[in-house]
């Protein structure tokens, strides 16, 4: 093999995104170890920089004509596109609202950081991995980031309990997902890569059929994890509240969002032989996930927890569009993880400003907020409005999208079930909001009372409110005016070559 | 332009929520212009839509910007425009001063979204319009209303979710079986599905509405919501909400499923003079005259639904006319209500007395009052008689015993307004305790309007019938090919 042709498959420039994550990384390190404490004045923003410099990378990305790199290693399709922007943005969003918050708590910005942007590394190789071993080095890397980051309030028993906690649950369940990748490598004969094995998966008979089951059952559980869904979800709670709120932000949308890709390129990829069991498998976790989720939220007393809950049901909503397996259904899962990242990111936006402002996550103590700050109660209101499917918010149309598409698949005892808890997921979101605005002056909470007055002259807060501002613009105006957002959702599915022998819907076919 | 009915009150919730008060009442007044020239635009002998528009929104949903309005949406959008310019310019009684403006933008919030379910002519765009309006009243409720506020507005929140759930089911149901490209009116066609499939979303869109409405046995909601919720607000929910439920009923049972229809009229007849019946005893019952009102608003609605359900149309035409008059008769009683708590400051029926007394009571509102209790009873002359008296000759043909058992409620209804009149105006006023604060003009102001109304629509029927007629004779005649 020549240099060029080992030039074009190695096709180094797919990974440009990453290389530039890499050096913004390597960058902030080495300045912290230099500069020292002083620097992290600005090397966050340097980080932020970094963030936005790999989405630039990533748009020019889109539409390539060779998209595998590596010898096959690593896909920069589309679908791995949309995926990777996802994490980038939660990343960028995560580090501007985290400047004041770990200031606040008297750790190291200059290491918080790197092992964030270690994350995103490992998100953004999760979404575009098309072999099993780099798959699974791209899992572990946001994994044992992801374990680092919620455990860094040292001081904090309860960071370090979710820490632990995460850390143990979360080797189980890679330890069961790398057992059926072990499985896949055996059943297709020594294959590493996804289209490979999914070609020798097809070849079974049916008495080894059920070895290709097995391992399905065995990945799912570990995907199933990284998703938080029922009833791999009990990490959850805990560690959601645990951790520093930023990075609960982190895991709820980018670590979720890198699940997703993850799911989606090896169900689709890998196991079109057994679609009957993945999608049975899925629709049960679907179930599970938007049941249990949404009632449980209904008790919550904690923010953060409530978050964590109504985050579980949410996952519930996208699996649906998983499950229906049609090119819309994944284009509307796309559309709603894209939807969901802005309005999650909002509202944990504002729960760390507030937590910033008077130190507590209680929802008893948001109440009468909006006498003290009306632009915060105005931000968590739309975001947690959007989060319940309220038009005229993002969040409405996401969900619509997700229930015509499963409709139109036919799964239409999921799209009710889908409906119904939504209803009551409308419940307990509306009950912040109502703590926050419906509550006279004299139910004001401790906390609202002893509010501070209203500054963002504090280093770090400058760049919270901008995050906290573009959030929630978008999630109010990116369902009206959501036909960018549709056609990104839509191309990056139907310009991604795993999807072609996806049927479309049955609305497409007929247009 | 049908746009700028719903855009003027959206820029107006806008505005108003930083400006003061006058700003609201200009949004609202120029949302009233805005209704005239529709009304003058409207050719009266044209069946169809008129003043259509229509943009692409979000074409992968089958969602699109398309609006037009017809002879049953017309009375409907004046009624809105109407009632919301009353209310916002009668609020200052019942609302206090300190949260104003958001008092203001919300309303022109609800109003702006009622407006654009009614012109919608695409099954998403109602549905998203229609789901809209859950924040606003909820708050609306939640903030400014009585002792047990959070959990009325709570209850109103979730019965109304339902509703809207049921409908988007039935909605998608339509869209994806009856395979159309897009959720336009005008491209649904549900003929082609089988019976059953036809009469279960028929079923979905029902319930839907009747919670809406709302209907026996869907409504308990409705007195906790009415009466805790403060007079403007009653009036908006009593007034201008619950027509989007009739109206539903008219447009998608009525309109989308002319085949299936003539199936479940005759249990919607029997829903119709048990809800009749059922609303004139409970407010028969009533201790508190607000909750008296809120139920006669349950009987009322009744009569709409018997004239949807009987589909002559002579009916229909009198259920769109009941339609504007409960809306004119709700807001003026739930108006006059506010005017008593406000002054008197009670609605006990036990402890109301001789309020018509010329020095010390409330002589004007009073006589209000009386004339608000005729127009709801259907006496001749006022703006209930019309609609209800062709009702009754519709359906008599079609239905005979619900409407029999329907005409026994409009006595059942002068029986209530006789107590509650008896009670509350007439009677000797204790002379030691009643020194009630003068209401001033311009207070009266709204209640007058009203009453100017209400006589005039009740002297000249005819426009009221005329706005309809065309378009209501049209959808019958599709039911009867």
């Amino acid at each position: 093999m020549d240099f060029a042709s080992l030039a074009a498959q190695l096709n180094a420039g797919a990974i440009l995104p990453e290389v530039l994550v890499t050096v913004t990384l390597l960058g902030v390190l080495t300045i912290d170890l230099v500069g020292g404490r002083s620097t992290s004045r600005w090397t966050p923003y340097l980080g932020i920089a970094g963030l936005l410099g790999a989405l630039g990378a990533l748009y020019y990305q889109w539409g390539q004509a060779n998209p595998t790199a590596f010898l096959g290693e690593f896909n920069a399709d589309p679908l791995s596109i949309v995926f990777r922007g996802l994490v980038v943005i939660a990343a960028a969003v995560t580090i501007a609202m985290s400047i004041r918050y770990v200031e606040q708590t008297g750790t190291s910005l200059g290491e918080f950081i790197p092992i964030l942007l270690t994350a995103t590394l490992g998100g953004m190789f999760l979404s575009g991995a098309d072999e099993l071993v780099s798959l699974y080095v791209a899992l572990e890397t946001l994994s044992i980031a992801s374990y680092l980051l919620t455990g860094y309030m040292k001081g904090d028993p309860r960071s370090n309990e979710a820490a632990l906690k995460y850390l143990l649950i979360g080797a189980a369940s890679s330890a069961v997902f790398l057992y059926g990748a072990s499985l896949l490598y055996g059943l297709s004969g020594g294959e590493t890569r996804l289209a490979a094995i999914g070609a020798a998966l097809s070849t079974l008979t049916p008495q080894t059929a059920s070895g290709a089951v097995i391992a399905l059952v065995f990945v799912a559980a570990g995907i199933a994890f990284k998703i938080s869904a029922v009833p791999f979800h009990q990490w959850t709670p805990d560690v959601y509240e645990g951790s520093p709120t930023p990075i609960t932000a982190f895991l709820s949308v980018g670590s979720k969002a890198a699940g997703f890709a993850l799911a989606t390129r090896v169900l689709v990829v890998v196991f079109p032989s057994v679609l009957e069991q993945w999608h049975f498998l899925f629709a049960a976790l679907a179930v599970l996930s938007m049941v249990l989720g949404n009632v449980v939220a209904l008790t919550q007393t904690s923010m953060k927890r409530l978050l964590a809950y109504s985050s579980i049901g949410q996952a519930g909503f996208v699996i649906l569009g998983l499950v229906a397996g049609t090119a819309e259904g994944y284009a509307s899962m796309v559309f709603y993880l894209i939807v969901y990242l802005f309005m999650n990111l909002g509202a944990f936006t504002a729960v760390v400003l507030f937590s910033l402002r008077t130190g507590t996550d209680q929802i008893s103590e948001y109440a009468g907020l909006y006498q003290k700050d009306p632009l915060l109660t105005l931000g968590l209101s739309l975001c947690l409005l959007s989060l319940g499917g309220i038009p005229p918010m993002a969040g409405f149309f996401g969900k619509l999208y997700l229930f015509w598409a499963g409709w139109q698949a036919g799964l239409y005892g999921l799209v009710l079930l889908g409906l119904v808890t939504s209803v009551v997921s409308i419940y307990y979101y509306v009950r912040v909001v109502k703590m926050m605005v419906v509550k006279e002056p004299q139910e004001m909470s401790e906390a609202v009372k002893n509010y501070p007055p209203v500054t963002w002259s504090l280093p770090g807060l400058r760049a919270l409110q901008v995050g906290l501002v573009v959030m929630v613009l978008v999630t109010s105006l990116g369902g009206i005016l959501s036909n960018p957002l549709f056609r990104l959702a839509n191309s990056s599915i139907t310009q991604t070559p795993l999807f072609q022998a996806v049927p479309p819907s049955i609305a497409n076919s007929r247009l | 332009m049908l746009t700028l009915l719903i855009l003027i009150p959206l820029a107006g919730s806008l505005v108003a929520a930083w400006l003061p008060r006058a700003w609201a009442v200009g949004f609202a007044l120029a949302t009233w212009f805005e209704s005239l020239w529709v009304l003058q635009q409207f050719d009266l002998h044209t069946p169809g839509l008129q003043l259509l528009e229509y943009q692409p929104w979000l074409p992968q949903l089958g969602l699109n910007y398309s609006l037009g309005v017809d002879g049953l949406s017309l009375p409907l959008v004046l009624l809105t425009s109407t009632i919301t310019l009353l209310v916002l310019w009668g609020a200052p009684l019942s609302i206090p001063p300190e949260r104003r403006q958001l008092f203001n933008s919300l309303v022109l919030l609800a109003t702006s979204g009622v407006m654009a379910s009614l012109v919608a002519q695409n099954l998403l765009m109602f549905l998203l319009f229609y789901e809209l309006e859950l924040i606003p009243f909820y708050l609306l409720i939640a903030v400014w209303g009585g002792q047990r506020r959070e959990y009325a507005a709570m209850k109103f929140l979730i019965y109304t979710a339902v509703s809207g759930i049921l409908i988007l089911g039935g909605f998608l149901a339509l869209g994806g079986l009856s395979g159309s490209l897009n959720f336009d009116y005008a491209q649904i066609h549900p003929e082609h599905l089988s019976q059953r499939t036809q009469l279960l979303i028929l079923t979905l869109l029902l319930v839907g509405f009747a919670i809406k409405i709302p209907l026996v046995p869907f409504h308990t909601w409705l007195p906790d919501a009415y009466v805790e919720a403060p007079a403007p607000v009653a009036i908006l929910l009593g007034g201008v909400l619950a027509k989007l439920g009739t109206y539903g009923l008219v447009r998608f049972g009525l309109g989308l499923f002319p085949d299936t229809w003539h199936l479940i009229s005759p249990g919607l007849a029997a829903v119709a003079s048990l809800t009749i019946i059922f609303g004139a005893l409970a407010a028969i019952a009533q201790k508190d005259i607000k909750r008296m009102v809120a139920y006669s608003s349950v009987g009322h609605m009744g009569y709409v639904l018997l004239g949807v359900a009987a589909s002559t149309p002579l009916a229909l035409v009198g259920a769109v006319a009941q339609m504007v008059s409960h809306g004119l008769v709700l807001a003026f009683l739930f108006y006059l209500v506010g005017v008593i708590e406000v002054k008197v400051g009670t609605r006990e029926l036990d402890v109301l007395n001789g309020l018509l007394n010329p020095l010390r009571g409330l002589p004007l509102t009073s006589a209000m009052l009386i004339a608000g209790g005729m127009a709801s009873a259907g006496i001749p002359g006022l703006v209930g008689f019309i609609p209800e008296f062709l009702i009754f000759q519709g359906s008599f043909s079609a239905f005979p015993i619900p409407t029999l058992l329907a005409v026994l409620g409009t006595g059942l209804t002068a029986v209530y307004f006789v107590i509650l009149l008896n009670r509350t105006c007439f009677g000797k006023l204790d002379n030691h305790t009643s020194y009630y604060p003068a209401v001033t003009w311009q207070e009266h102001a709204p209640a007058l309007v009203l009453t100017g109304l209400i006589l005039w629509f009740g002297i000249q029927p005819s426009w009221l019938v005329s706005w309809s007629e065309s378009t209501t004779a049209a959808l019958i005649a599709a039911i009867n090919l």
